[in-house]
């Protein structure tokens, strides 16, 4: 009973090979645009005012699609929540396997260079690489590592449950009405109100390093939350 | 303005979590607010204004266009009904936080995608309607609502898949996404074989959101399996979200072969199964399947009338779709029983105010004049000019009634215990504009389309549909045809899908 | 025609992903199926609109060179948190069912599923 039947496989295998063949005979290499992403490259910096292109257009240009996207990730933090935490009957508390000596050292050694490189990608995300979910997901990937070694409960307890969820809200709050804060001004929400500043600051960009301190934030925050929901529905990590 | 509407919404929804006791003064407030706004718009319609905006003032190559047009505020009329008609039934129940923050953010998506543009814009809504509506099927966590809604999501999630590869396509030959640059883009280039792959990918990706039969084959069992406000909100609004874009790629693709095929595969093999299915809510969701065959035909044909008439249907289903499930659920939850035959054994334990639903419901979706059903299909028909689309409309009404003609022992005049307060506006939240429906019609049309669609001859037509499809019902054999069931399944949902999409592909190259 | 490029390489991992998503029966290896059939149409928009001698779009005085168009990039960051997103719920469920019914086979919990149906 293992193995699906023999027909199934067939025709599967046919209907995949098939699917992927179609797909790569009609893909056309030749017509590309060559000068697709020029508007962005050109007025980039001195629409945004950040070095960092991406950001640039996830963060000012198609701030929409971002905003969906951390409306995506919160409903999945808080569906984790609410299915693993709230309903079910969770382990009392979480065994603590006792930790050898090699991850609590190396946890020690790595746990503030790894919170450090979050932090700066997510300030620093508009100048190179980076931005608020990979610096809040390294960080909360560092809290794992934390969690791994002294143990999950410990870390719980720093970690209030009562205020992560109000802090979930909270962010979310916070970035719906700042998206929402230029129609008080006149303008169509989602606009970039802040000056721009020279190109290569910290503080340049106009609200995109704030942009990407709230979702760096809140990724952290929901990492650790699904991270922990998970530890606590098994009982142990 | 537009865009306050879905993000109203959103701030709704990350206000329920935090302010726990006003929570459903909170959703009536939203709801008001949105009849506001789209009342304004509605008066900036009128006028001949139609506002087209990009977030964050940008031009249109380089940020998100949020537009509307009247197809978009017909379905948001559909929208502020079904939310009202869905809130008011579940106004006295006690639901989590949780569930209130889901609503909220279903209706702001709906809304949102009801007014995009962009291609990529579309992906990233659907994924999030996607992904609150399978939550919202499985908020009571049992067992069969989980699994139904597990293959749901792995379902809808290989759609967007595909339709995000379609996407890379189409950036890479013209690099850009909007809907409207795009059309202006494309008409150089009809028939390459990238644009083939590209649109098929596309389509596939929505139909399998959009109801369509060969597609969407998880529809049963979700929407059987959901409770019945969520049900209700799912037929009747989200999978026309899956039509919505589609009415907008159509604009922009040459998708009329293959919706009207789809439309055709869709219909039959949805009323087939339909007329064999006994389990109520189960019926009514391959009703559903059959139904949007109505609309993506209407889509598909492409003129004034057809795409008024597809309009006209998609509103009028929803109300009776939704009023359907809504009641059903109530009948269901009474009795205890799924199927249609122990409902009937046990029809004085279902609430009077249900029933009359179920009755006007079923009025509304044979067809019988002058409710809701009636008009959009007599337009639809009237619209298109080849004799063989008539025929198998008709066939589609009479099968329609066939599979609906097993409620009516239903509907002997019964004393039955009453509803709460909040279920029965509930009923006539939805009830009431679908019985009005024939003068409110009168808003979209002119006068002369008006008296020439809906004449006598057209009256006569439907009665006598209804009359014949109850014939056939008697004369049917009731034995259950052995249907293959097997093809709900995940996996070979995944064969009928792959299957689908070169049945797509096909007709794009035909086109 | 076509050549072996991150999009044959892309849409090869799709179908490898369809297969699986078909084929295998444990749960998880479904989940994973899904997240490499979406990981293959990242990858396919990413490879689609890379160039040789491309360049990171990150705009400073020390490379003039021609930079990749950002657009794809920042539509792929998009498409990760939403594949992750859809993961984890997905997880969840599936973690739900398991311990429900205690095994990881689709078609057992298909059919336990279906049984308990018809006893309703």
């Amino acid at each position: 009973m293992r193995r699906s039947s023999r027909s199934m496989i067939i025709i599967a295998a046919l209907f995949v090979f098939s699917f992927c063949t179609v797909l790569i005979i009609t893909f056309d290499y030749r017509g590309a645009q060559e000068e697709a992403g020029a508007a962005y490259i050109e007025n980039g910096v001195n629409d945004t005012g950040a070095a960092n292109l991406v950001s640039a257009i996830y963060l000012n240009y198609r701030l929409y699609d971002t905003l969906f996207e951390i409306l995506v990730f919160s409903v999945a933090v808080l569906g984790v929540h609410f299915y693993l935490v709230q309903q079910k009957g969770s382990a009392e508390e979480v065994t603590h396997i006792p930790e050898s000596q090699i991850i609590r050292t190396s946890a020690d050694l790595l746990f503030p260079p790894i919170l450090l490189l979050g932090i700066y990608l997510v300030l620093f995300g508009h100048l190179s690489p980076g931005g608020g979910f990979s610096g809040g997901t390294a960080a909360g990937t560092g809290l794992l590592l934390c969690a791994v070694a002294l143990g999950a409960d410990v870390v719980a307890q720093r970690l209030h449950e009562a205020a992560l969820e109000r802090f979930e809200w909270g962010i979310l709050l916070v970035i719906l009405f700042l998206v929402l804060l230029p129609i008080l001004f006149g303008r169509l929400p989602l606009t970039d109100l802040l000056p721009r500043g020279r190109l290569g600051n910290l503080l340049s960009g106009g609200s995109i390093p704030i942009y990407n301190a709230l979702i760096g934030a809140k990724v952290f925050i929901g990492t650790w939350v699904v991270i922990y929901a998970f530890v606590r529905h098994r009982g142990e990590i | 303005m537009i865009a306050l509407l879905p993000l109203s919404h959103f701030l709704f929804a990350a206000a329920s979590l935090a302010w726990k006791r006003g929570i459903r003064g909170l959703l009536l407030f939203s709801l008001l607010l949105d009849a506001a706004l789209i009342g304004g718009l509605f008066m900036r319609f009128a006028h001949g204004e139609t506002i087209s905006l990009v977030l964050g003032g940008w031009g249109r190559e380089m940020g998100v266009e949020l537009a509307d047009d009247r197809y978009s505020l017909v379905f948001c009329l559909l929208v502020l009904l079904l939310a009202g008609g869905a809130i008011a039934y579940l106004w006295q129940e006690r639901l989590r936080p949780y569930f209130y923050m889901l609503l909220h953010l279903l209706f702001g998506s709906v809304f949102a995608l009801l007014f995009a543009r962009d291609l990529f814009n579309i992906y990233v809504i659907m994924e999030l309607l996607t992904l609150t509506s399978f939550l919202l099927v499985a908020y009571e966590r049992r067992a069969y609502q989980i699994w139904a809604s597990l293959k749901y999501l792995l379902l809808a999630s290989l759609g967007m898949g595909m339709y995000l590869f379609g996407v890379a396509i189409i950036y890479y030959h013209t690099g850009t996404l909007n809907l409207g640059l795009l059309a202006s883009r494309l008409v150089a280039e009809q028939g390459t074989p990238w644009l083939l792959l590209a649109s098929s990918l596309l389509v596939t990706g929505i139909a399998i959101k959009s109801g369509i039969f060969i597609f969407s084959l998880w529809l049963p069992a979700a929407h059987a399996s959901a409770s019945p406000a969520i049900s209700a909100l799912l037929s009747g609004l989200v999978i026309k979200m899956g039509v919505v874009v589609l009415l907008r790629l159509a604009l922009v693709f040459p998708l009329s072969l293959p919706l009207e095929v789809l439309s055709v595969v869709t219909g039959l093999l949805g009323i087939v199964y339909a007329i064999y299915t006994y389990d109520l809510k189960k019926m009514l969701a391959f009703h559903t399947l059959s139904q949007i065959g109505y609309l993506i035909l209407g889509i598909g044909i492409g003129s004034e009338l057809e795409i008024i008439g597809s309009l006209e249907y998609a509103v009028g289903h929803g109300l009776f779709k939704g009023l359907l499930f809504l009641a059903a659920g109530a009948a269901v939850q009474a009795t205890g029983q799924k199927d249609i035959p122990g409902l009937i054994i046990k029809r004085t334990q279902i609430p009077l105010a249900a029933r009359v639903g179920l009755l006007v419901g079923t009025i509304g979706i044979m067809g019988i004049p002058p409710f809701a059903g009636f008009c959009g299909k007599t337009l639809l028909s009237n619209g298109t000019e080849s004799p063989m689309m008539q025929t198998i409309l008709l066939l589609l009404s009479v099968g329609t009634v066939i599979s609906f003609a097993k409620l009516i022992p239903l509907f002997r005049f019964e004393r039955g215990p009453s509803s709460p307060w909040s279920r029965t506006s509930a009923y006539v939240i939805l009830g009431l504009p679908m019985v009005l429906f024939l003068p409110l019609t009168r808003l979209f049309l002119s006068i002369d389309m008006w008296k020439e669609t809906f004449t006598t001859f057209h009256v006569l037509e439907s009665l006598l549909v209804v009359g014949v499809g109850y014939l056939i019902y008697r004369i049917l054999p009731k034995r259950p045809l052995p249907l293959p069931q097997r093809i709900f399944r995940l996996e070979e949902g995944i064969l009928v899908i792959l299957a689908g999409f070169f049945l797509v592909f096909l007709l794009f190259a035909l086109g | 025609m076509a050549s072996i490029n991150g999009v044959t390489i892309a849409i090869l991992l799709f179908g490898i992903g369809l297969l699986g998503l078909i084929l295998r029966r444990d749960l998880v290896v479904k989940l994973l199926s899904l997240g490499l059939v979406n990981g293959s149409a990242i990858l396919c928009l990413v490879s689609l609109n890379a160039r040789r001698n491309g360049v990171p779009p990150i705009v400073h005085s020390l490379a003039p060179a021609p930079y990749v168009d950002p657009l794809p990039q920042a539509l792929v960051l998009s498409a990760i948190v939403i594949n992750f997103a859809v993961l984890a719920l997905a997880l969840v469920f599936v973690m739900f069912l398991v311990e429900r019914y205690h095994t990881t086979d689709s078609q057992r919990i298909e059919h336990e599923i279906s049984r308990e149906e018809e006893e309703r």
